[in-house]
């Protein structure tokens, strides 16, 4: 198989059809970074495309000391840090923040939300990287320039108090117990 | 827990559970595991979490490149692809090692094949060693890259180095590295057996299967829904029920035309009647009468695989043994 890195460096040649084979394998991981961390699914998708435009413009710039996963990422936060800049500024100049979509969107994935957001910023973080991104522990530490062990300490720490929350909510939220045995057969789809 | 009574901490246990801890610290960790009730129940805490955390899903619209990546793109200068050839190249591969392969089907294996089936049956009937489920710790593989190796094992490496790896966490399977050929290597644990074997909970089963694309889309949903039940904790007859229901209401696809996999590998524990086996392929159909293959007929080659027999799956599976290991070695004689 074909490493990232390989098809980055082929894409660096100029390679199109490798840069639309890392295009294929990271364009819904990185629609799904966007998705989460800011609830708006238009902007998730502009910046899912913007990280793939920052790559085609700086790629004479990617080594491949640097997995092309935390490369992508590390653009991603960095986008997502300018949006949510953007986002306080707008605030502040009285324009309303824009609520998250709830429309039809299942308890168990709102009670998700709120869980998440009652976790300080650097934990949160940490977790979605690890629970969602699957990336590891050292991708993390990297991407985030922490110690490994600062990584492993918080993501333990978010767990604790999330199953402390998920324990609580469980005793008055029948639908939330059923959805936590409920098997998701098609997360994991093939492409 | 206190470190007094534990040879590990909470969060040594859970870097192992997210197969983070190095090797010889990952065996200290599931030997405790397996004997200390109050860190199973903190692993499946953590479990649980991660499995509430699952339900939040992010779709995206499917689509091509858009427009303004493909106006960015223009300004590049093309380049011909190497990833083109090299999958060109692999299908010649793929069609010599066909030709190959009939080639080396050879009958004084099918006899010895026949033989195995009957005693894993047999063994079936018999055993009642492994009556429930146990610690899922003891399912799992204590090093993720043992794993992806024993999943590229069950193929030839022209089939399985391009190929997507799956392998087993606690929160079900993962992809562990992305593939380019439509092949889809993983190694299944012992719940993908009949309902009805006495191996069913066997946490010694290691099955590594490499599926070809059509049985990627169409028979791997099975195990990786079978899996997810487990983990979830439903009952077999929850299972047996949900698998039903998903084929009655097309949420299970039925095998697509062409749906076969490749299981070569000498690694692999496939129960303990049989051990690693022999190398063989499997090609899977709705259900299909056994003598339109010569299956089971003197002689022939062709098995039929009691894997889906009496089963909720619509599905038909026939096997055929190989004269080789995926590494090229040969099989001994059964």
């Amino acid at each position: 198989m074909t490493s990232d890195e390989a098809l980055m460096l082929e894409f660096q040649g100029g390679s199109r059809a490798a840069f639309e084979e890392l295009f294929a394998r990271y364009r819904k991981p990185l629609y799904g970074f966007f998705g989460r961390r800011l609830n708006n699914p238009e902007r998730a998708e502009d910046l899912a495309q913007e990280t793939f435009l920052a790559v085609i413009r700086a790629a004479y710039r990617y080594e491949p000391r640097a997995s092309v996963r935390t490369y992508l990422y590390g653009i991603a936060l960095k986008l997502l840090a300018a949006e949510r800049r953007k986002f306080l500024t707008s605030s502040t100049l009285g324009q309303p923040p824009a609520e998250p979509t709830t429309d039809g969107t299942p308890e168990s994935v709102l009670w998700v939300r709120q869980a998440m957001q009652k976790l300080d910023a650097p934990e949160r973080e940490i977790l979605m990287l690890r629970e969602y991104e699957q990336l590891s522990y050292s991708e993390i530490a990297e991407l985030l320039r922490i110690p490994l062990n600062t990584v492993r300490s918080r993501l333990f720490r978010s767990r604790l108090a999330l199953k402390t929350y998920l324990e609580s909510e469980a005793k008055t939220n029948p639908a939330l117990r059923a959805s936590a045995r409920q098997p998701h057969p098609g997360r994991r789809g093939l492409q | 827990m206190s470190t007094n009574r534990h040879p590990i901490e909470q969060e040594e246990l859970m870097a192992y559970l997210d197969g983070e801890l190095p090797m010889d610290q990952a065996t200290e960790a599931l030997a405790h595991m397996e004997l200390c009730p109050e860190c199973q129940i903190l692993a499946a805490e953590f479990r649980g979490v991660s499995q509430v955390l699952m339900a939040w899903e992010v779709e995206s619209e499917e689509g091509g490149i858009p427009s303004e990546i493909n106006a960015a793109l223009g300004e590049r200068p093309e380049k011909r692809t190497a990833a083109k050839v090299s999958s060109l190249r692999l299908d010649r591969l793929i069609t010599r090692r066909w030709v190959w392969t009939g080639a080396l089907a050879v009958v004084c294996l099918a006899v010895g094949l026949k033989l195995m089936l009957a005693s894993r049956n047999r063994n079936g009937h018999h055993s009642a060693v492994y009556p429930n489920m146990v610690a899922i710790e003891q399912y799992l593989s204590p090093d993720r890259n043992a794993e992806i190796a024993m999943a590229r094992s069950a193929a030839p490496e022209a089939i399985s180095s391009e190929a997507k790896i799956l392998v087993l966490g606690w929160r079900g399977y993962e992809t562990a590295i992305e593939g380019q050929n439509g092949f889809v290597c993983v190694v299944e644990r012992s719940w993908t057996s009949p309902f009805n074997s006495a191996q069913f909970w066997n946490p010694k089963v290691r099955g590594p299967v490499c599926f070809n694309p059509a049985a990627a889309r169409s028979i791997l949903p099975l195990t990786i829904k079978r899996t997810d039940m487990v983990l979830a904790g439903f009952s077999k007859a929850q299972m047996i029920a949900s698998i039903k229901s998903g084929f009655d209401n097309k949420e299970l696809p039925a095998p697509e035309p062409g749906a076969m996999c490749y299981m070569m590998s000498r690694a692999g524990y496939l129960n303990d009647a049989v051990g690693h086996f022999v190398p063989h392929l499997m090609f899977y159909f709705p259900p299909t009468d056994k003598s339109s293959w010569g299956a089971d007929l003197p002689d022939s080659p062709v098995t039929l695989n009691p894997q889906f027999r009496d089963g909720p799956e619509p599905i038909t599976e026939f096997v055929i043994p190989v004269g080789k290991w995926s590494d090229g070695t040969a099989a001994p004689d059964m």
